[in-house]
């Protein structure tokens, strides 16, 4: 049975567990609840599994003719309404990729009109590969699988939700499941007795599902809902021990840096909507007015810079990244899950999945413009010197993610497709693995995280040890591990830029970074791990169930590399069915720009392992050996103020904290409140106040002037004497006479003579 | 034109007694009264309310009889007029009259005063009022007006030991006189130019003399004027708010009502018939005196702390508003009809919501003895159904829905618009402005019947006697049956219309 | 039962609270039970005409009135009763329908004081009477009459059961809008003489109120009179809505009046404006509408960001609430003074959601109020610990008010920014991109605002002073039955936005043709 098209049930397990856990959690007590969790995260595991090996079938038995047609038509989501634009669009990518067609707007009926659509997008797709995958040829046009339902209806349109599966989403969905499954596991031990055990669960599972509804999205809405629903999952989760002011600030630190992104985001979403006709969201409609000749560049431009604002936060690009290191405040399973393998890379998914929009409109590979490629490079630098000065383990792992991060969007920046989604993988597991590692670290140390009451833990935890030590090595990338293919992958791609050379700035970053990793990496591990125990009491060996996963996921490290076998390594031979498994099966051949395939690079392989090496050694020599130039800072007045620098993070912390959100929170709020009560309501008040002065004005001057002053002089003289006519005879009289005629000679006269 | 008057004094007028009985009942009425009050005793008294009473609602009975009739009947020459316009008066006024009897009967025999007199004085006034609106001749105009004003003024100072009472009597006469007199002045002047009496003649004739002629202006400005102090227009406003707080509450409340629709009816009757063809020389100066009438009204009603003296202020405020439409009835007959019918269904719709609050005030006294605004602290929590009928009354007076002022004030807001000129819609805006202004006050008093505490913690419940309930009864039911179902009022007024509309 | 609802069902739902008013006026006070019973029930039964109004709609035409009523009422000023509701009015009854009697049971235990259930209950009853009438008037002056009588219950409620300042803030509410409304009147009445004359059914022509005719009828306005009519409108409205910068009695009438008061005061009485843009103001006028379109979005998004600012400075949480009120209305302005039928759908959907979200904030403020006798944010603190379920759900509704997709508030504020992207009516897009960008920037001050009273009020401990109150106890059985149905709501149309927009859409693109140019 084919389930392609029946991926929205992965989501909606983990939801249903989410509530669950929610209503039934208490009651049915902690060992339920994290079955509940488990138990849901393995049907949703099996099911990727599945999934993910149809996929690999439909990829090596693509669909061809009326059921290829059918599923063009419901891939590229126009609405029924309006088939024309749908040929039109496809016709002028067609033109766009140098190939003329015969264009099927002519025939009458949809069918017709569905099959000439699909010949044009076959063969316009099929050029594109014919460019850009020459070298294997073995690729045809293989349409993810949409299946949709209306969504809501404005005006004429029907906006579509569902479900968009292809290779991306499909390892998405595997490794979002596999590292979700593990964290499940791996937490019922870590949170063991914590007060609020159900509701880190219910988040658990939500976060999962909101991760899953994300990767599965068929068009931009959908991604933004999920995109910020794991926002909200990371935010409780963060603040999972919110009795401290401390892990509050954080949760709040990460929602908000986040939403200043997604300002981009949400008009990045608009954007691209009315660029592509204002008919759909669908990313794949996007992708192929992207593609069509037709394309306004411009907006294209804005819209990718827009949508990269919500890439920088979400994925910790310069300089949105501040929140990540703060959101450690959270538990070490969270961080392994959301903040290292799953959610912070959302954004580079984003990436890869509008990615025609952002090939088009940045012009990667034909423009000088370089904004995503450069930012990337600039994070990964910038996140591994921060590294650097680190005493908390976490925060050393969370600036590497940073970096890694910055390595994958470079890997985009620099259209190497393949590569940084290979790293995006790759990373997830090794990545995972360290922070889990971590976590049953300070499992053994009385919670601690201060590497500087570590080291010599080698000797108490094994297990612990050696799979930190593989996941450090991938990360580093060295040979054969995993970091290592995808890592040279990027590097390679850089050198090669498209079409010749374009990216040498970012090989440089690459390079340097590779170096820095390891020996950042290197720091962290000699310093946990070796020398003597500087902390109190007797770490011990965390139990199985923290163990195993560790060790699973460090196989993950060790294997995963080999997925994306180059071609031609060093030469060897290897049969085709073998290599470039993961860009075979991953890599889109539908609407999807026409990238070069990325060939292994000798040279820069060998670079790149001599650097890690290298880096590798110096750490070992200055931390184990204790060798090189130590208390420097204290010497050298440049060495100091650069260290002191780092140690405030740039100062961006600074900027956002103490200037910008002080700023807004205290004096600009203070001053719009004080204008709303003293200016606005000032007015309203005044308003009725004057009223009464003059009413006071009117009546006491004018009115009683005469009418009660009278009747005072009349009380005062009958005071004097009681007689009745004498009183009524004073003045009262004269005075209303007055009034009166005055009145009449003075209206008489207006109107005699003026009027 | 002397010859005419001569011919005109001899040849015996045709009587039609079916279109006069109504004035017949209540002239009937007052004789029987006169007769009761030699031949009874003292203890016998109260015969007196019910007897004024009876007549009133009996002289009812021709005038349904005259509208469902049908037929505008003309009589003296034209002098005196008896239609729609006058039936729908005429029935105001009695009703009213009734009222104000309801109110007085405990408040006039619980108090030394003179009853059979007092209720004398009420059924003279009210015969004024009702000649008043059938009269379309200077003379019959003035006759009325003095007809109803000088019984006023007697009631006025009826609380005859009491100084305020006499100060109120007089000020209100001296004042009256002043009006007279200059009015009169007005009449002649105009008399002499148009040479007729015959507010159908002068019309035509006074339109002729195209070329203003100060002295016609100078006639129209002092009728008027003597009018504008019939319904307390500012600024010669002076004498109301003494009069009003020194005379029996019940008193206030017939002038508040009666004796100024009286005002209102004959303005209209002289600016509509009479002084048609020069609406140039009165909508200024009308429109200065409405716009002026509201303001300071409203303003000074805001520092009142006598409840009295309070409604006194916002009935002047009332008088502005129903002045308005008039100020921009001459641009054209649609606009003079719309303002017409629009003061009426006021006049209807005020008459009833003054009546009621006046009422509530004369019910609450009973209690505390005192018509200052602290005296109706937490009324809510002893006298729900009477704080429920102020609010109503209040809130109509504010013109809120459902209460039926909200439609009186959209006929205002109506006339002004019809006339589609600038003038009108500044003058709406003004009212809008002064709507507001005044639910300032009105709130006042809503806030201390509701949200303060009762001053002296007396929270006993108030005993209001029969007729002041029976008053309050039919003040309520129509301030919300007219606001719910507008169509019961305009039933009655739309047939009206005056006759120099026509041309 | 169909017949009987196109000709009664409209009517009873609008007159059945009145009755159930009058009846209780009749029960003597001190059967304080019964008078709960009866509010309840009255309300109840007007749910299930509602829920028969509901399941009769016909959706498939939402665009045509339905359920009409045209009868005499004004032959004088040829106004007549005429009542219908079609997909722009649905979900305002709907919402009506459903908040109030939440709030009988809401406030079923703890009244405020001076208790006095039987005028408080009848308050709510004549309330929803004048609600639900203003929905469904289809004629100036049957509108202007429900327009005004919502007025006067709400005066009473925060007047008498309000807090320290209420006499100053139910008389500030009043007068503010009674000018507002004042001004609205005048242009009704210059619409009236303007406008062509239409025939009527005794035959001949005269000037009409209805509002079906008017947009055919005032086509011949001169564009001078038109805006300036609709500045009246606008007066008229947007005091209401509030806009800024009239929205000042907003913040005082929300403190001072009763939980109950403000849930009702932000659920439907704002949404009495905005409707009346949508319903009265952009069909009748809507060349006028497209010339104050630009003027409307710019006080729309000020009101974004200056309510957001306002927010971020108050140190009180029900306050609070009140300024984010006119950030959110802001959304729904901007949504309206786009003339798109995007912007329009998602100033129905920000109405209903900002009733439901906003609703539920002030819920939570008022029992928080109850159980701490303070709402000053500073001594709160730790609801999370002491009252998880109330505070978990605390951060439901900031979630939701912040805009958060998948939940209601999205609908409100997305479509609106989208839809300012490419404004109709020939507006200057430029112009409104910018206000585009103001406002997404209006979304991240909302989270900031809303989180951090989150924070202040939800995480961390408890105060010593409430430590240890036994005063304060979780969510009670009242609170869960007046809440969940809000919550759940919430979620849903968060997931299904179409229930709303399949009913509005097609009455809104009905009105949007009426505009020059298209938009999205």
């Amino acid at each position: 049975m084919n389930l392609l098209d029946k991926v929205w049930i992965v989501p909606a397990i983990m939801a249903t567990s989410f509530l669950l856990i929610l209503f039934f959690g208490k009651r049915a007590g902690t060992k339920a609840t994290a079955a509940i969790g488990i138990a849901a995260v393995s049907i949703c595991l099996v099911f990727s599994v599945v999934v993910a090996g149809q996929w690999i079938n439909r990829v090596n038995h693509p669909p061809t003719g009326a059921a290829l047609a059918a599923d063009i038509k419901q891939a590229n989501g126009l609405t029924p309404q309006t088939p024309n634009e749908v040929g039109s669009e496809v016709n002028a990518a067609t033109t766009d990729s140098g190939e003329t067609v015969a264009t099927g707007d002519a025939q009458p009926s949809t069918e017709a009109q569905a099959t000439t659509e699909s010949q044009a997008t076959t063969e316009s797709q099929a050029t594109t590969e014919s460019q850009s995958t020459a070298a294997e040829g073995e690729h045809e046009t293989v349409p993810p699988v949409v299946r949709t339902v209306t969504w809501f209806e404005i005006g004429p349109i029907h906006f579509e939700a569902g479900t968009l599966l292809d290779g991306l989403a499909a390892m998405m969905l595997v490794t979002v499941c596999i590292i979700s499954l593990l964290v499940h596991i791996y937490s019922t031990e870590y949170l063991h007795g914590d007060e609020r055990f159900t509701h880190y669960y219910a988040f658990l599972s939500l976060f999962t599902a909101s991760m899953l509804f994300y990767v599965l999205s068929s068009n931009t809405l959908q991604m933004l809902v999920g995109w910020e629903l794991v926002g909200v999952c990371s935010f409780a989760l963060i603040g999972h021990w919110w009795e401290e002011k401390k892990n509050t600030d954080a949760a709040l630190k990460a929602f908000l840096t986040n939403r200043v992104g997604d300002m981009g985001l949400i008009i990045g979403v608009v954007i691209t909507f009315f660029a592509a006709g204002a008919t759909s969201f669908n990313v794949l409609h996007i992708n192929e007015y992207a593609l069509s000749g037709g394309a306004n560049t411009t907006l294209l431009l804005v819209g990718a810079l827009c949508l990269f604002g919500g890439v920088t936060s979400k994925s910790g690009q310069f300089p949105l990244h501040t929140w990540l290191p703060d959101a450690m405040a959270g538990p070490t399973p969270v961080s392994a899950l959301i903040h290292a393998a799953t959610m912070v890379v959302a954004g580079v998914y984003l990436i890869a999945r509008l990615y025609a929009v952002f090939f088009q409109g940045l012009g990667i590979g034909s423009s000088s413009l370089h904004y995503v490629a450069f930012i990337g490079g600039f994070t990964t630098i910038m996140g591994g010197a921060l590294a650097f000065v680190q005493t908390d383990l976490k925060k050393v792992l969370a600036y590497s993610t940073i970096s890694q991060l910055g390595y994958m969007v470079m890997a985009l920046g620099v259209g190497a497709w393949t590569a940084g989604v290979f790293h995006l993988f790759t990373h997830a597991f090794f990545k995972a693995c360290l922070f889990l590692g971590a976590g049953s670290v300070s499992h053994a140390c009385h919670h601690t995280f201060d590497m500087r009451e570590m080291g010599g833990l080698r000797k108490h935890m094994k297990v612990t040890h050696i799979t930190f030590l593989v996941a450090t090595l991938a990360l580093a990338g060295i040979v054969p591990l995993a970091g290592f293919w995808s890592k040279d992958e990027i590097l390679a791609g850089a050198a090669q830029g498209q079409g010749g050379g374009a990216y040498t700035l970012m090989l440089v970053f690459g390079l340097i970074t590779a170096f820095m990793t390891a020996a950042y990496m290197g720091r962290a591990y000699w310093m946990t791990f070796w020398g003597e125990y500087r902390g109190h009491g007797t770490p011990h060996e965390s139990p199985k169930v923290i163990t195993v996963p560790l060790a699973i996921l460090a196989s993950c490290a060790v294997v995963f590399g080999f997925l994306n076998f180059p071609t031609n390594f060093f030469g060897l031979e290897i049969p085709k069915g073998l290599t470039v498994r993961f860009e075979h099966y991953v890599q889109p051949t539908f609407a999807f720009p026409a990238v070069q395939a990325i060939d292994f690079r000798p040279v820069i392989a060998i670079i790149s392992t001599l650097l890690a090496g290298a880096g590798l050694a110096a750490a070992y020599i200055y931390y184990e050996r204790n060798k090189g130039p130590h208390g420097l800072t204290g010497r050298n007045r440049a060495a100091r103020a650069g260290y002191t620098f780092l140690e405030n993070k740039y100062y961006l912390d600074t900027l956002y904290t103490d200037i910008i959100a002080a700023d807004t929170k205290g004096p600009l709020a203070r001053a719009a409140y004080w204008f709303n009560q003293n200016v606005l309501d000032g007015i309203v008040d005044g308003a009725a106040s004057v009223s009464k002065k003059v009413s006071v004005f009117v009546y006491r001057d004018v009115d009683q002037l005469v009418v009660d002053g009278v009747v005072n002089g009349t009380g005062l003289v009958s005071e004097e004497s009681g007689q009745f006519l004498r009183r009524m005879q004073t003045g009262k009289v004269q005075q209303y006479a007055a009034i009166l005629f005055a009145g009449v000679v003075v209206l008489a006269g207006v109107l005699v003579f003026v009027v | 034109m002397l010859a005419h008057l001569v011919t005109f004094a001899w040849d015996a007028p045709s009587v039609d007694l079916h279109a006069l009985a109504p004035e017949i009942v209540v002239a009937a009425t007052l004789v029987i009264l006169l007769l009761v009050d030699a031949f009874t005793s003292d203890d016998q008294r109260w015969a007196a309310s019910s007897i004024a009473g009876i007549g009133l609602l009996v002289a009812l009975i021709p005038v349904a009889t005259l509208a469902y009739d049908g037929v505008s009947r003309v009589m003296f020459g034209g002098g005196y007029v008896v239609d729609n316009y006058a039936l729908v008066l005429k029935a105001l006024f009695l009703l009213s009259g009734y009222i104000v009897v309801l109110l007085s009967t405990n408040y006039i025999a619980e108090g030394d005063y003179w009853e059979g007199e007092y209720y004398q004085m009420i059924l003279a006034s009210v015969l004024g009022m009702m000649v008043m609106a059938s009269a379309r001749d200077m003379i019959s105009i003035f006759v009325a007006l003095e007809l109803l004003s000088i019984p006023a003024y007697m009631m006025a100072a009826w609380r005859k030991r009491d100084l305020k009472g006499n100060e109120a009597g007089l000020k209100y006469y001296l004042m009256g006189v002043f009006a007279s007199a200059i009015m009169l002045y007005g009449m002649s002047v105009i008399y002499g130019y148009t040479g007729t009496t015959l507010l159908a003649e002068i019309a035509p004739r006074i339109g002729e003399l195209a070329s203003s002629t100060p002295l016609i202006t100078l006639g129209i400005v002092f009728v008027l004027i003597g009018f504008a102090f019939k319904v307390s227009a500012v600024p010669f406003h002076t004498w109301a708010p003494d009069t009003y707080e020194g005379a029996p509450t019940p008193v206030t409340a017939f002038l508040a009502v009666a004796s100024k629709a009286a005002g209102f009816v004959a303005l209209m009757t002289l600016l509509f018939v009479g002084f048609w063809g020069r609406h140039d020389v009165w909508e200024p100066l009308i429109w200065v005196l409405a716009a002026v009438t509201m303001f300071v009204g409203n303003l000074i009603a805001l520092r009142q702390t006598n409840i009295v003296r309070m409604l006194a202020y916002s009935g002047i405020a009332q008088a502005g508003y129903m002045l308005a439409p008039l100020a921009v009835a001459g641009t054209s007959p649609e606009a003079a009809s719309q303002a017409l019918h629009s003061i009426v269904i006021y006049l209807v719709i005020y008459a009833a919501m003054n009546l009621g609050a006046f009422a509530v005030v004369l019910a609450v006294a009973r209690k505390t003895r005192s018509a200052e605004l602290e005296s109706f602290g937490g009324l809510f929590s002893y006298a729900p159904g009477l704080t429920v009928a102020m609010s109503i009354f209040l809130f109509s007076l504010a013109g809120i829905p459902p209460a039926a002022g909200w439609f009186a004030k959209i006929g205002i807001f109506q006339a002004l618009a019809s006339a589609g000129t600038t003038s009108g819609y500044v003058l709406a805006v003004v009212v809008a402005v002064n709507s507001v202004i005044a639910f300032a006050y009105y709130g006042r008093l809503m806030r201390f019947m509701w949200f303060e505490e009762a001053p002296d913690g007396d929270t006993t419940p108030i005993r209001v006697p029969a007729s002041l309930t029976a008053a309050l009864v039919i003040t309520v039911a129509v301030t919300l049956v007219a606001g719910i179902v507008p169509s019961v009022v305009t039933h009655f007024t739309d047939p009206i219309s005056l006759l120099a509309l026509g041309n | 039962m169909k017949d009987f609802l196109n000709s009664w069902g409209l009517t009873l739902a609008m007159f059945v609270p009145l009755a159930g008013a009058l009846v209780m006026l009749l029960v003597p006070k001190a059967k304080e039970h019964l008078h709960k019973v009866i509010a309840l029930g009255t309300s109840l039964v007007v749910a299930l005409i509602g829920v028969l109004l509901l399941t009769n709609f016909d959706y498939d035409n939402g665009r045509t009135l339905q359920f009409v009523v045209d009868k005499s009422w004004i032959p004088f000023i040829n106004s007549r009763y005429i009542i219908g509701i079609d997909g722009i009015s649905l979900p305002m009854i709907a919402l009506t329908m459903l908040i109030v009697p939440l709030c009988i049971i809401y406030s079923w235990n703890h009244f405020p004081e001076p208790k006095n259930p039987k005028a408080f209950l009848i308050l709510i009853l004549i309330l929803e009477t004048g609600m639900i009438g203003t929905f469904c008037a289809q004629d100036l002056i049957l509108f202007f009459v429900f327009f005004e009588v919502v007025l006067l219950p709400m005066y009473f409620m925060i007047g008498v059961w309000g807090g320290d300042k209420r006499r100053y803030a139910a008389m500030k509410f009043f007068l503010y809008t009674l000018f507002g409304s004042a001004l609205m009147i005048i242009s009704f009445m210059a619409l009236y003489f303007l406008s062509d004359k239409v025939p009527v059914p005794g035959g001949g022509f005269a000037h009409t109120f209805d509002m079906r005719l008017l947009p055919m009828a005032a086509a011949g306005i001169s564009t001078s009179a038109a805006l300036w009519i609709f500045g009246g409108m606008f007066m008229g409205f947007g005091i209401k809505v509030p806009m800024f910068p009239f929205h000042t009695w907003l913040p005082d009438a929300h403190t001072q009046a009763p939980t109950v008061g403000s849930v009702i005061l932000a659920a439907v009485l704002l949404k009495l404006g905005t409707y009346g843009f949508i319903r009265i103001a952009l069909p009748i006028l809507p060349h006028a509408a497209e010339r104050w379109a630009p003027f409307i979005g710019l006080l729309a998004v000020i009101g974004i960001i200056y309510g957001a600012l306002c927010c971020l400075a108050q140190t009180d949480m029900k306050r609070l609430i009140a300024f984010s009120s006119v950030a959110h209305m802001g959304f729904v302005m901007l949504g309206i003074a786009t003339l798109t039928d995007f912007g329009i759908n998602a100033a129905i959907f920000g109405m209903v959601a900002h009733g439901l979200i906003t609703g539920m904030l002030f819920f939570v403020a008022g029992s928080a109020k109850e159980r701490f006798h303070t709402l000053d944010i500073a001594r709160l603190g730790g609801m999370l610990k002491q009252m998880p379920r109330m505070g978990w759900i605390l951060g439901f509704s900031v979630m939701a008010s912040l805009g958060l997709p998948g939940l209601a508030g999205f609908w409100g504020e997305f479509p609106a920014i989208l839809s300012a992207y490419n404004p109709g009516g020939g507006l200057n897009v430029g112009l409104f991109r910018v206000y585009m960008v103001v406002a997404a920037l209006g979304t991240v001050l909302a989270a900031a605002y809303l989180l951090w009273l989150f924070q202040r009020v939800a995480f961390g401990t408890p105060k010593e002073e409430f430590a240890h109150d036994p005063h304060v106890h979780d969510v009670s059985f009242t609170e869960y039955v007046a809440w969940v149905p809000m919550l759940v709501l919430i979620v849903v149309l968060g997931f299904f936005p179409n229930i709303i927009f399949h009913v509005t859409n097609p009455a809104v693109s009905n009105m949007v043709s009426a505009f020059t140019g298209t938009g999205s």
